[in-house]
């Protein structure tokens, strides 16, 4: 029973981290795609004197909505630099206890990115805010950011717990 | 409190919190969210995070850090290293030392495809480290070349770290690519005069030429050289307008073909020429050359057979990775840079160091001396990062006797110099971590050993490149 009981949360944690990861997946897709609508813009431009419209637009909408996808597994890969130099004499438990604290700090700010975003996606929206070139609204775009910050979020409380319950 | 005293302060903190285990980027945030809430109120910094979070990021310039990141984890699984340092064996091979030399060179070529330094030593670690070995060379000569030929990834454009630099400065990345070439190319050629040094100083670091058994895929030696010398001058004469543009694309040809003469690197130096030639010449921009860039290691590598879905994913991964760590800084130090410029220390530091008395040239090599102990010790994109606000505009205060824009490259040339220095010196190089992983049994100062000639002659360029500001800027004035 209790080894059942202990299975459930790493399992959670396991679902979590695969979409953690396959949403960075995507986002690495999503920055192929990009490569390719450059290429075929450019190709365009060259051939028949006819970029792909807006190109320059969706690529900068693309690369928010890219960097925000990477931002929860970079999280969760920690992969974000520190300098450990200063600490290294701490016991380990020490440091994961001080790590964990930066990842609850971390998920303070994604909290705060999300309530930025989802303010920005409902302002978007309100004015009806399209790209220059073409009819493509932008608040979608925002809002999926506010999306994945929330998942930084999720991402950072994960972390945290982890360090916190390893060797307790 | 005044401004400055709240942004000194600012500063002594966020050192603190790096000090205690805090993630650099979010360091940066945190000190300057608090600091631009204490200058200018929270209301306005909310409004500021509100408008700013997504447009920060929706921006086309910083599509080009996820881009080139993508096409040097692309290149590096590719199986391009390994073809391209069976090239330069060929070139090198009768020199003693001529392995360690054709790492270097190789290096050279693939940092015109790769922007990441760690990326280029974790290449060659695995593709170069194995011959290394097999042919007898020591392991701190043979792991110190590869951790200094890793920096010619970011030293040779395209480079992350220049982009970087030219985001914060609000520079044309164009032209710090044209602006890091030659210099790039003398380290190449410095770190090849140091291999031939250090084999003859000590001869059993390196087997005798007789003893090796190469199987170069470059048969005759001088094709390499013939062929560069055949696209660097055709480039010259048509840059010059000595030259017809179309016969310099004939004989550029023509030395490209006897330079490569192997099929297995002809498709990656087309790349390199591509996307490096492309950007020079104004017919990209940045980010369409690595777009271009990206998609063809992709293709070439899928139509080699040498990279498989694995190795695509892998790729895709490591960019997710990569990038999510640089802009986790890139958004700290937006915020930390509006803070320190509500507090007015920059513009003040600015009036201060040109009050002072100290000539120009002295603030530059003190400021360039910091760089290099920072850089010992803590990671070079945050320390640029860190200290650009307020170094930039210091540098961009004096008088060097140079146009404004002229000044803001080549202090991005040395920069990128001093942060190579970093990259490869010890406590902490990060190149010399990631070749340690590779190589495993060899101690950490053996590498640090083989390190220390090629850090004496990166001084001396550094030395040369702030003593005549033409080796950078020549290419640029040339191309514009």
């Amino acid at each position: 029973m209790s080894e059942f009981e202990g299975a459930s949360p790493i399992a959670a944690t396991n679902l979590l981290d695969r979409l953690i990861a396959r949403v960075a997946m995507l986002g690495g897709i999503l920055a192929l795609v990009v490569a390719a609508l450059v290429l075929v813009s450019i190709l365009g431009r060259w051939l028949f004197g006819a970029p792909i419209p807006g190109d320059f637009e969706l690529v900068k909408m693309a690369t928010a909505v890219g960097v925000f996808s990477y931002l929860p597994y970079a999280q969760a890969q920690r992969g974000n630099i520190m300098v450990d130099t200063f600490t290294g004499w701490l016991p380990a438990r020490t440091n994961a206890l001080i790590d964990a604290f930066w990842d609850l700090v971390y998920a303070g700010f994604g909290a705060f990115l999300v309530w930025g975003l989802v303010q920005g996606a409902r302002d978007s929206l309100k004015n009806g805010e399209t790209l220059m070139q073409i009819q493509l609204v932008i608040w979608p775009a925002i809002a999926i950011c506010a999306a994945l910050s929330a998942l930084l979020v999720i991402s950072c409380l994960a972390s945290a717990r982890r360090l916190l319950s390893s060797n307790a | 409190m005044s401004g400055m005293s709240i942004a000194l302060l600012g500063f002594a903190v966020m050192l603190g919190l790096i000090a205690l285990r805090a993630p650099i980027g979010l360091s940066m945030l945190v000190v300057g969210a608090v600091g631009y809430s204490t200058l200018s109120g929270v209301g306005p910094f909310m409004a500021y995070m509100k408008t700013n979070t997504y447009h920060q990021f929706a921006n086309y310039t910083l599509s080009v850090i996820p881009l080139f990141i993508l096409m040097g984890a692309l290149a590096e699984r590719a199986g391009i290293a390994a073809s391209l340092f069976k090239a330069a064996e060929g070139a090198f091979g009768r020199f003693r030392g001529g392995l360690a030399m054709a790492v270097i060179g190789a290096c050279t070529a693939f940092g015109a495809i790769c922007g990441s330094s760690v990326a280029t030593t974790a290449t060659f670690g695995r593709a170069a480290l194995p011959e290394l070995d097999k042919a007898g060379y020591d392991r701190g000569l043979s792991t110190g070349t590869i951790a200094v030929g890793g920096t010619l990834g970011i030293l040779i454009p395209p480079s992350v770290i220049l982009v970087v630099y030219a985001i914060t400065t609000e520079q044309n990345i164009a032209k710090l690519f044209q602006a890091a070439l030659i210099p790039g190319l003398l380290a190449a050629f410095f770190y090849c005069v140091v291999i031939a040094i250090v084999v003859r100083r000590n001869p059993k670091l390196a087997p005798d030429v007789d003893a090796r058994m190469i199987e170069p895929s470059v048969k005759r030696f001088w094709q390499p050289y013939l062929g560069c010398a055949l696209i660097l001058g055709a480039a010259i004469l048509a840059l010059t307008g000595k030259m017809d543009f179309s016969n310099a694309v004939i004989i550029g040809v023509a030395g490209f073909t006897a330079a490569t003469a192997s099929i297995t690197v002809m498709p990656a130096l087309a790349v390199a020429l591509i996307v490096v030639g492309g950007i020079y010449g104004g017919v990209f921009t940045p980010t369409e050359g690595a777009a271009v860039g990206a998609i063809s290691m992709l293709v070439i590598g899928v139509v080699t057979k040498s990279l498989s879905r694995a190795d695509i994913f892998e790729a895709l991964r490591q960019t997710a990775v990569t990038s999510g760590m640089i802009f986790v800084i890139l958004l700290g130090a937006e915020v930390f840079g509006a803070f320190l410029a509500l507090s007015r220390l920059p513009t003040l530091a600015a009036e201060w160091v040109g009050q002072s008395g100290l000539s120009p040239y002295m603030v530059l090599i003190l400021m360039l001396a910091l760089y290099i102990l920072l850089g010992a010790v803590m990671d070079e994109l945050a320390m640029i990062l860190l200290t650009l606000p307020v170094f930039f505009p210091v540098i961009q205060g004096l008088d060097f006797g140079m146009l404004p824009d002229d000044v803001a490259i080549w202090f991005g040339i040395l920069v990128l110099i001093v942060v190579g220095i970093g990259l490869t010196a010890p406590p902490i190089g990060l190149n010399v971590f990631v070749i340690s992983a590779v190589a495993r049994g060899t101690p950490i100062s053996a590498t640090y050993r083989g390190v220390l000639p090629f850090i004496v002659a990166d001084v001396i360029r550094l030395g040369l490149v702030v003593a005549f500001p033409m080796l950078s800027l020549w290419l640029v004035r040339v191309l514009s």
